[in-house]
């Protein structure tokens, strides 16, 4: 019978609540009973990975920022490891959210701090293979290996970022295990972590505030710096006159995400979209923002990912302990911009996110679910955006303004997909996995790779078959000076407004090849400091 | 609170699936047919616990839950209560999800409480609450394993939300075997500071 490994945690200070006290200007939305307008120097749309270090380098520059987030303000106090709570509180849509057919799950953060809050940590550097297909397909510049080098480690720096440095649990151990049975070269992930309790949390909230997440790093400290937070406010549209964007009309939200009915204004002589690659394309798209050749919201890529479930006799208790430690991109080069490379990783497995990714209903699925102790999963993170036949997604708006994301995996994918079950269920057997079964609602447990292999040959691949889920969004915005696939500069400038910069994952023109997050952390670093720059007139060491 | 019209039920998007139902395509066709839905009456009963599930839709899903979850359910708690914790549960997902995918859902709520279109859609003419597990686990499997891409939609669908909103409440626990998460004690914060922000509700929210 497994057991819990930690029983009570206690003692944690709560920065968030503290700062707050300690006199921090905080604005809930909900709050306000008539139309206010609020201003500063710089109005940051969005609080994550992309807004929350832009706004530290803006705020200690010495400009006046307020940041704006759609979502609620949660801290540790409020994280409870509960995924009832936290899927409500910190998901976009209640984890629910979806592309346009309903055929993908996608999840991703709506908090301040966004997705910071409650990903996997795993922070890799962008690979050299996609910054250098930016800069020869798209025109990006100023982000070689080399240029881009001094950005990572800074900001690896500022989040504590190393790899795992204690033992991977044993979920993630089945990965390496059977990689080296395999002879397949794996890694240790690095984390954005500080005293990590390796309790296996980090989506619901890191309890001890060991995540270096922006809701206890970068936010604070420009909330030290004066800076003012404005939540569970949405950005409905830029205000816009000529080529200037004068301001930008919010929508007060109440307790249950819906509008209170309360328009606020904030003024800014300078705006940063950081919403994201599916809410900062869908706020373009409302403003009615120039788009000569009607880029926004293009390309917007996911990181399709697989899974693949396995079962062993041993307890593999895949809810604890730090989700992700391994990785091999061992399936991730073989050419660039071929047939589609991928990302082994592992998911942590909690029960509501386990019984979606499971793809099934009924007595087999309660089988399945009835051993959660003993279930490992892998996942496959399919790097979309380097083919001809993989251009992505796109983001349009439903009749109310809000977004939808079309996006559908094609037969080049479809391809991948298969293969990335192949090469999971092999791992998982070499592991000594008793029986496997890819996520695909026709999959049957195998008890060997050789059985497994011949059903997987046999699977039907196309949508609301396999499971295909995703955690990265990527896109909508792409960067280079190229100006018939890009709308912004490669200093983070629209192309087509003199003081609207986007700072976040939506500038990049394909996606990463690893989980985004350290990837939005370097390139807003640079983007930030030198919108800092430029607006201060002074040089940041 | 705010509704949307696309909250409520929607009489002409049900003429409209059952159009698309009787042209033969026998296909739900999740979309495109609500754009001039709007200004429709909510038959949300009034004073309703719920904000989104009717009492149709309600009905549907009590009679899905057991066959989706079988021996998972209903875990610690009561049926009557588990089914009610579940209904609660998919009531605030379904009305968090934005527009578009809540008028899918919308849609298929519609069509599905309606005998002619249950049976093209390949359920039983009788009502969800008189259908048994046998019948309900039939159109499920017919669903998944359809050649109609919107059929599986559906069935991913239905069964995905209904598994995150049983298996996230702490009573299904017993059922999969999981420890748990620790009990997390919060640290309460003392007020330190004599200034008087806008932020009162926040600090008051939040202790």
């Amino acid at each position: 019978m497994a057991k819990k490994v930690f029983e009570e945690i206690r003692g944690i200070p709560d920065p968030i609540l503290e700062g707050i006290s300690n006199g921090w200007i905080t604005h809930d939305a909900g709050d306000y009973t008539e139309h206010a307008t609020l201003e500063a120097d710089v109005a940051i749309i969005g609080t994550g990975a992309g807004g929350g270090t832009t706004a530290e380098i803006l705020a200690k520059a010495g400009l006046k920022v307020i940041l704006i987030e759609e979502g609620p303000l949660k801290s540790s106090n409020d994280f409870k490891m509960d995924e009832r709570q936290a899927y409500k509180d910190l998901y976009q849509e209640n984890a629910g959210r979806m592309n346009k057919d309903g055929s993908m799950s996608i999840l991703q953060g709506r908090c301040v701090g966004g997705t910071t809050v409650i990903n996997w940590t795993s922070s890799f550097r962008t690979p050299e293979q996609t910054l250098q297909y930016w800069g020869e397909n798209f025109g990006t510049k100023g982000v070689s290996k080399d240029e881009m080098a001094p950005w990572f480690e800074k900001m690896e720096q500022r989040l504590n970022i190393a790899p795992w440095a204690f033992a991977a649990n044993e979920n993630n151990a089945v990965l390496s295990r059977g990689a080296d049975v395999l002879n397949i070269p794996w890694k240790v992930i690095p984390r954005n972590v500080a005293g990590c309790w390796n309790l296996g949390y980090c989506g619901t909230g890191c309890p001890t505030n060991a995540k270096q997440s922006m809701l206890v790093t970068t936010i604070p400290s420009a909330m030290d710096e004066g800076s003012q937070l404005l939540y569970s406010a949405r950005a409905e549209r830029l205000i816009m006159d000529n080529n200037k964007v004068t301001g930008i009309e919010i929508t007060a939200l109440d307790k249950g995400y819906r509008p209170t009915g309360v328009k606020l204004t904030v003024k800014a002589t300078t705006v940063v979209l950081a919403a994201g690659g599916i809410n900062g394309p869908a706020m373009m798209l409302r403003s009615g923002a120039p788009d000569p050749k009607s880029l926004i919201g293009k390309r917007t890529f996911l990181h399709p990912t697989t899974f693949s479930f396995a079962s062993f006799e041993q307890e593999i208790n895949p809810y604890y302990g730090a989700p992700q430690s391994i990785y091999s991109d061992h399936f991730q080069w073989d050419t660039v911009d071929g047939p589609v490379g991928y990302k082994l990783e592992v998911p942590p497995l909690h029960p509501a996110l386990t019984s979606v990714l499971l793809m099934g209903h009924g007595e087999a699925q309660f089988e399945e679910l009835n051993k959660l102790p003993n279930l490992s999963s892998m996942i496959s993170l399919l790097r979309d955006g380097f083919n001809d036949d993989c251009q992505g997604g796109s983001i349009e708006l439903a009749s109310d303004g809000s977004a939808i994301i079309d996006y559908s995996i094609n037969d080049y994918l479809w391809e991948g997909v298969k293969r990335t079950h192949l090469t999971m269920s092999e791992l998982q057997f070499a592991a000594g996995a008793k029986s496997v079964r890819p996520a695909h609602t026709a999959a049957k447990w195998e008890k060997s790779w050789k059985a497994s292999k011949a059903a997987i040959n046999e699977l039907s691949y196309s949508a609301s078959r396999a499971m295909v889920g995703s955690a990265h969004v990527m896109g909508g915005m792409a960067m280079g000076e190229d100006l018939d696939r890009c709308v912004v500069d490669s200093n983070g400038k629209y192309h087509y407004l003199d003081n609207l910069y986007v700072i976040d994952g939506s500038v990049f023109p394909t996606s990463i090849g690893a989980n985004p997050q350290l990837s939005i952390y370097g390139m807003s670093c640079r983007l930030a400091t030198g919108l800092a720059e430029k607006l201060t007139g002074k040089k940041l060491s | 609170m705010m509704n949307t019209p696309i909250d409520q039920a929607l009489s002409t998007t049900r003429r409209g699936f059952l159009q698309l139902g009787l042209m033969g395509t026998a296909t739900l066709a999740l979309g495109s047919t609500v754009a001039t839905l709007t200004g429709c009456s909510s038959p949300l009963e009034k004073n309703s616990e719920y904000k989104f599930l009717q009492a149709n839709d309600r009905e549907f899903f009590a009679a899905l839950i057991p066959v989706v979850l079988n021996k998972g359910f209903p875990g610690e708690l009561a049926h009557d209560e588990a089914i009610k914790r579940t209904l609660l549960a998919l009531d605030d997902l379904i009305y968090t999800l934005q527009y578009h995918n809540r008028i899918q859902m919308r849609q298929l709520f519609d069509a599905l409480s309606m005998a002619p279109i249950r049976v093209v859609a390949g359920a039983s003419w009788a009502s969800w609450k008189d259908m048994s597990h046998e019948q309900i686990n039939d159109f499920l499997i017919g669903w998944r394993d359809s050649f109609i891409q919107p059929k599986r939609n559906g069935y991913v669908a239905l069964s995905k939300l209904i598994g995150i909103c049983w298996y996230a409440q702490p009573e299904s626990f017993v059922s999969t075997g999981y420890p748990g998460p620790p009990i997390k004690i919060p640290t309460p914060v003392s007020n330190k500071s004599n200034i008087t922000y806008k932020t009162s509700t926040t600090s008051a929210e939040h202790s």
